[in-house]
């Protein structure tokens, strides 16, 4: 770890330079470290978010998780802009709750949307001190101060200049946070809206780069954990002397159910590991597998789980929907299902923790540090400023793996060994105990009048949650240990969180002009995944449930076009309401050289079969109700009819996510949300028997490889500076399964509801 | 016992010769190029080069290196001051998100570069079947590859 110098020493180091050139008050306690509260430095003060040092370079808190995306430029783009600073005079302090603020959790592509904004709030307010301080200085009115490349001058006067250095260097700058500074307007914009490189990919290449998988403490031993064949399997015996002669075995630990390892070295781990014998008793709790959709149909519902204003689960009504589908020229029903998903990190979870008689620190890959830590400290029994936490990036992240879990694995196996231990899981813990992407099903029914216009909107998906952290959701802080699965093991027995359905109901709500219309999400809670009929753990993956409900919505669009005999384009612009859904679609059509036809009667030429499908979303924030993204995606495929496989060939996205940051970035990450998505279209079902997955590794949970990757992405990125950043990730994502469904459809005429579209469902289909 | 890694012969602490190589490296060497991915030979991630070959270190025991065989990770590939075409194309393509599968990329990337010096999409893509990225990279890696092709052709005619 290069980073291991505190914030307070730093600050502390630096406070012996100061002495003698306070200025006018603003340094009244220059020096002092900051007062670490419950969560880390307090959210309000500047010296919380940047220092800038004495020659001049800017240094970010942030208490933003980088998961591989490149958000950590991104903000960093942002504070250079407001400083006024030269990009490469920025550096970036990722999560670590002895030095950086809480900003709750790095989920949702929501990083450069929702958290750049107090960091950008607190660089053009640092950058207004710096004014302040330099008309002082130079004793100049404020008003006809600039700044520029990292320093303040007389505006038309650049000889007189005071570098950010000479100004603050190294100093706090004991401000309150007022919200009065206005952040610059887009027209001013020299560093946001380029594509800067990422500041992570030369070390990745080169292999300097330090992940979470790469970090070394001194004292450093390994442990290996070892888990139940399944989830309800309890430990009947260890039999320890089935590793005791085993080389460099340092401890067997058991705390109830979790079990582990702790070795001199990493493979002796590995081997000791495989080699324990533990007697487990026997769980066979799940539905055979063919009945997953049945079962879930059947959990109860769980009532305490909706948020007050969506009592039942009813996320928009209006009008008569039963009236209108018994009036309606046309009635169209259908069902749609979709199964668990592997996230598939390339690495799997891995922490290090070293827990001591008074408390812990814990390096991680977490997208939530405070909660966590909270979870961490009271698992432990200590109070939070015990444990400090150190998040490091980690293999690329798509959702809850088991990025949180590991740590209990780590603090229970460095407590037993009183040493630091780092914890590896193997690719089957990772399969096997990761909370996977929860199944779906979903009823629709929709109602055309005599003119192809849709009358009746009747929508019912039944799933889980797409919140199962171990944190609270902001803006409440904190965390419980009873959310992770590691903890259940090692006999944690209070509840974890509640969970609420709030993210898997993502963009169900229709964005279409439908006056009669009934929206209903019901929801299962923990107990059903926890303990109950379906105990296979579930959590937030890319889109939580929204890829979901798009590819049920937007299939269940194309269906209605297609009993209209009308264009799946046509018919949507028909119905939606908004400028910018609109613009986006029109947008995609044009690129994409979209050709007006109904779908599904295109005639087949030989084994390959043509078809595009198109799919649209955009919905304001579940959480805030802010405008949120835009994207319509067209995919072509081409479809063997002998062989049953789907090829997408080509995918065209246009995107309205408001102020691009960085473009080159935004592309990098819509480009992955396709391929990703295709990869989970096509192929990817993570199955189980009675007793536990079995989709441990690679070769039972194939995902996309090289050769079948499209030819082409196309992106159109429609530029909208006077619209704030949006999410950027995600949405695009949720566009594919519909796309790819649609697609088929055109190509050969078969409806595939049931994700993947695997040969095997295409050749029957045929 | 002795090895020849990136260029210098390095001494093995006296352990267990079925540990495979994968560990060694990293945890005895600090070479942090490899990455432990899946332990089995799936996904690519810790993709070394025998003797000019790509192998996965995570299923290579010691017990199968022989004396005089050359190991290059991608710190011997090449380096900040020295690097390879394909890792400057990687940084032009700004070919990587997590970039946890990128040293199996260009590990793999190298080897075909040695045998097909100017190869083809399809070629880079067969190449690459057997390594998996989940970020979704793949269409800026054939680039990249692609790149480093051309930028090997440029610096052999200099």
């Amino acid at each position: 770890m290069t980073e291991d110098v505190s914030r307070r020493d730093f600050l502390k180091r630096t406070s012996g330079l100061i002495l003698g050139f306070t200025l006018g008050g603003l340094h009244p306690s220059a020096g002092a470290p900051p007062t670490l509260g419950p969560y880390g430095p307090p959210d309000d003060e500047i010296d919380s978010w940047l220092v800038i040092g004495e020659d001049g370079i800017a240094t970010l808190y942030s208490g933003c998780c980088e998961l591989g995306t490149g958000s950590s430029t991104g903000l960093l783009q942002i504070m250079a802009e407001e400083l006024d600073l030269p990009f490469d005079r920025t550096k970036l302090v990722h999560p670590d709750t002895n030095r950086t603020p809480d900003q709750f959790v790095s989920s949702g592509s929501r990083t450069i949307a929702y958290h750049g904004r107090p960091i950008r709030q607190a660089a053009a307010e640092a950058r207004q001190a710096l004014l302040n301080l330099a008309a002082e200085r130079l004793g100049a009115p404020v008003e006809q101060l600039v700044t520029d490349n990292g320093a303040v001058h007389v505006s038309g006067a650049s000889s007189r200049r005071l570098t950010y250095g000479e100004l603050i260097g190294g100093r706090r700058f004991d401000l309150k946070l007022n919200g009065k500074v206005k952040p610059k307007q887009p027209g001013e914009y020299k560093v946001v809206g380029t594509s800067v490189p990422r500041i992570d990919i030369p070390g990745k290449v080169f292999g300097t780069f330090t992940y979470l998988q790469d970090v070394k403490v001194p004292g450093m031993v390994h442990g290996r954990i070892v888990r139940p064949p399944s989830h309800g399997a309890r430990v009947v015996a260890i039999d320890e002397k089935s590793v005791a002669h085993l080389p460099g075995l340092l401890k067997v630990v058991r705390r109830a159910d979790l079990v582990g390892v702790v070795c001199q070295r990493e493979e002796q781990a590995i081997r000791a590991g495989a080699a324990l014998k533990v007697t487990w008793s026997e769980w066979s709790g799940l539905p055979d597998m063919k009945d997953l959709y049945a079962t879930l149909r059947g959990l109860p519902e769980y009532p305490s789980g909706y948020p007050q204003k969506n009592p039942g689960g009813v996320l928009d009504r209006a009008g008569d929907v039963d009236s209108a589908l018994a009036q309606a020229a046309t009635v169209v029903k259908a069902s749609y299902e979709s199964p668990y998903h592997h996230h598939g990190s390339i690495g799997p979870s891995c922490a290090v923790a070293d827990v001591g008689p008074e408390g812990a620190t814990i390096w991680c890959g977490t997208q939530t540090p405070y909660g966590l830590r909270e979870a961490a400290a009271k698992f432990l029994g200590v109070p939070n400023d015990k444990v400090r936490l150190i998040y490091v990036e980690a293999s690329g992240c798509y959702g809850q793996n088991g990025a949180d879990d590991v740590v209990i694995d780590a603090l229970v196996l460095s407590q037993s060994a009183g040493k630091p231990v780092r914890v590896q899981w193997s690719r089957a813990d990772e399969n096997g105990w990761e909370a996977l992407k929860a199944p779906r099903v979903s009823d629709m029914q929709g109602g055309l009048d005599s003119k192809g216009n849709i009358v009746g909107w009747d929508a019912h998906t039944f799933g889980f949650s797409g919140y199962s952290r171990p944190e609270y959701h902001e803006p409440k802080h904190g965390g419980e240990p009873g959310s992770l699965v590691t903890a259940q093991l090692a006999g944690w027995t209070e509840p974890g969180l509640e969970e609420g359905y709030s993210g898997a109901a993502g963009n169900f709500t229709p964005i279409y002009a439908l006056a009669n219309r009934r929206v209903i999400f019901t929801y299962f809670g923990p107990d059903s995944h926890r303990g109950g009929p379906l105990r296979i753990r579930v959590g937030s993956m890319r889109g939580v449930g929204s890829p979901d409900n798009v590819f049920v919505a937007e299939s269940f669009m194309d269906e209605l076009a297609a009993a209209a005999g009308a264009d799946a384009i046509e018919f949507r612009l028909r119905h939606l309401r908004s400028d910018r859904h609109i613009s986006v679609l029109k947008s995609v059509a044009e690129r994409a050289k979209w050709e007006a036809r109904p779908s599904g009667k295109k005639p087949a030429t030989g084994d390959l079969a043509h078809g595009r499908g198109v799919a649209v979303l955009g919905t304001d924030n579940i959480f805030t109700g802010e405008k949120d993204t835009c994207v319509a995606t067209v995919c072509e495929v081409a479809v063997n009819s002998k062989t049953g496989v789907v090829k997408v060939e080509r995918v065209v996205i246009a995107q309205d996510c408001g102020l691009v940051i960085n473009p080159d970035a935004v592309r990098n990450q819509l480009e992955g949300a396709v391929i990703q998505s295709i990869s989970r279209a096509l192929m990817e079902e993570a199955r189980f028997n009675r007793s536990r997955i079995t989709t441990l590794d690679w070769a039972s949970y194939p995902i996309i490889r090289f050769p079948d990757i499209p030819d082409e992405i196309d992106i159109v990125l429609v530029n909208r500076p006077d619209l704030p950043p949006m999410r950027v990730g995600e949405p695009a994502s949720e566009t594919i399964w519909p796309a790819v469904a649609n697609a088929i459809y055109d190509a050969v005429g078969i409806r595939l509801r049931r994700l993947p579209f695997t040969p095997s469902r295409i050749l029957a289909a045929l | 016992m002795n090895l020849r890694l990136n260029g210098k012969l390095v001494s093995v602490p006296a352990i267990d010769r079925a540990t495979p190589l994968l560990y060694i490296l990293r945890n005895d060497f600090g070479l942090q190029g490899p990455k432990f991915g899946c332990g089995l030979g799936q996904c690519g991630a810790c993709t070394i080069h025998v003797n000019g070959k790509p192998v996965r270190s995570c299923s290579l025991p010691l017990s199968r290196i022989s004396k005089g065989d050359e190991i290059v990770t991608l710190e011997g590939l090449g380096t900040p001051a020295r690097p390879h075409p394909l890792q400057s194309a990687l940084i032009e393509e700004q070919a990587v998100q997590c970039g946890y599968c990128i040293n199996g990329m260009i590990m793999e990337s190298a080897a075909l570069l040695k045998r097909s010096p100017n190869p083809t999409v399809t070629e880079i893509k067969a190449a690459l079947a057997n390594n998996l990225c989940r970020c979704g990279t793949h269409l800026r890696i054939v680039r990249a590859v692609k790149r480093a092709a051309g930028a090997s052709k440029a610096s052999r005619s200099i």
